[in-house]
């Protein structure tokens, strides 16, 4: 922060409207999906911003007539990557996928439907911290195929991975998102 | 299908990633099986419950992101590959240039000189020469003749022209 930093080359009017547009139809998305990523504002306001500055720095490579928001998703999902590198993960207690099967893998459906409840009441604290549990790849692939409804293929290009990933990854964050939402009313009742 | 559907089905189904056959095998075992329609609607509901907590959540962009994000764009310093690229712009565009140049240079007339034009003229030259002479009561017969041969494989390419030009000239003197 100490060095002064030497202003680059202003932004054409074309790059700027262009920018500006990208803000204001895309910025609510791309700030609510980083925010779900992240679970709190201080980084879901970082992510967006490095997010659109890629925007801006690439605008000429977005081919017109393919979605905006999918190339966004994957410019924050790289970023999010990113960080949690560079963080070495510090910031979530990540449960490992392989142990998901063993677990959880072919359990039957619960006795009880807690989820019903928590969509006609209490719902946001239990759902929240429960995707909180997931690792950011499942929570992640939980939100793209679930609140975003994007299909499989285009979840994988997202992430950059394949779409058999894909299936398995959402399969064991479901499983593990049930099993969690039984705990916590468990842990409620007692 | 009368075994009862994996939970895997159902999330491929609720989130149409079947194909259409699986897809309406899925369908009517639905319709028919009661445990299996139970497991639908708790994954269904799952998914509205993830979708109505997204929605209870949905925040506004806060307006600092935004002013932010252009006091980056106008104070930041370019990139390492920005900077690298702006530092080889003359040492990639001066030989671009150059090479474009000559590109160009060579592929109009102006660089397709004049081999093929010059064989041709020169075989013109002697040919008529050789064939005036014939004409000439006064010429010497086998010296033309001999010319006409020589410039004919000339002509046809079998020699390069200074050899060409030099038998032409054997020819006629």
């Amino acid at each position: 922060m100490g060095v002064p930093r030497r202003p680059v080359e202003p932004p054409t009017a074309e790059q700027a409207a262009f920018l500006e547009r990208a803000i204001a139809e895309y910025g609510k998305a791309t700030y609510n999906f980083a925010y779900r990523l992240t679970q709190n504002e201080s980084d879901a306001r970082d992510l967006t911003q490095d997010a659109f500055i890629r925007v801006y720095r690439a605008w000429r490579s977005f081919q017109p007539g393919t979605s905006f928001l999918s190339w966004i998703y994957r410019i924050v999902t790289n970023l999010y990557r990113d960080e949690l590198r560079r963080r070495k993960g510090r910031f979530h207690e990540e449960i490992p996928e392989d142990n998901a099967p063993q677990e959880f893998g072919g359990q039957r459906p619960l006795a009880v439907t807690p989820i019903e409840d928590y969509v006609e009441g209490q719902l946001s604290e239990p759902l929240s911290q429960a995707l909180q549990m997931l690792s950011p790849e499942q929570r992640q692939v939980v939100m793209l195929a679930d609140i975003e409804e994007y299909s499989y293929q285009e979840i994988s290009e997202i992430m950059g991975c394949s779409i058999g990933t894909v299936r398995s990854r959402l399969h064991r964050a479901r499983a593990l998102l049930r099993r969690l939402i039984q705990r916590q009313q468990q842990q409620q009742q007692r | 299908m009368t075994q009862h559907l994996t939970t895997d089905n159902i999330i491929d189904y609720l989130h149409g990633e079947l194909d259409p056959a699986e897809d309406a095998l899925v369908h009517s075992h639905l319709q028919a099986c009661a445990p299996c329609r139970a497991e639908f609607e708790r994954e269904s509901s799952l998914t509205d419950a993830l979708r109505a907590y997204a929605h209870a959540e949905e925040r506004d962009l806060p307006g600092m992101v935004k002013a932010q994000l252009w006091q980056t764009i106008r104070t930041q310093r370019p990139s390492a590959a920005e900077r690298l690229a702006a530092l080889l712009r003359p040492a990639i565009a001066v030989p671009a240039a150059a090479l474009l140049v000559l590109v160009t240079y060579f592929a109009s007339p102006l660089g397709r000189p004049t081999a093929q034009l010059r064989t041709i003229d020169v075989m013109y030259y002697f040919e008529q020469h050789a064939a005036e002479q014939m004409k000439s009561p006064l010429a010497d017969r086998n010296a033309t003749s001999s010319m006409l041969e020589t410039s004919e494989a000339a002509f046809t390419g079998s020699t390069t022209l200074p050899v060409r030009a030099a038998a032409v000239m054997d020819a006629v003197r």
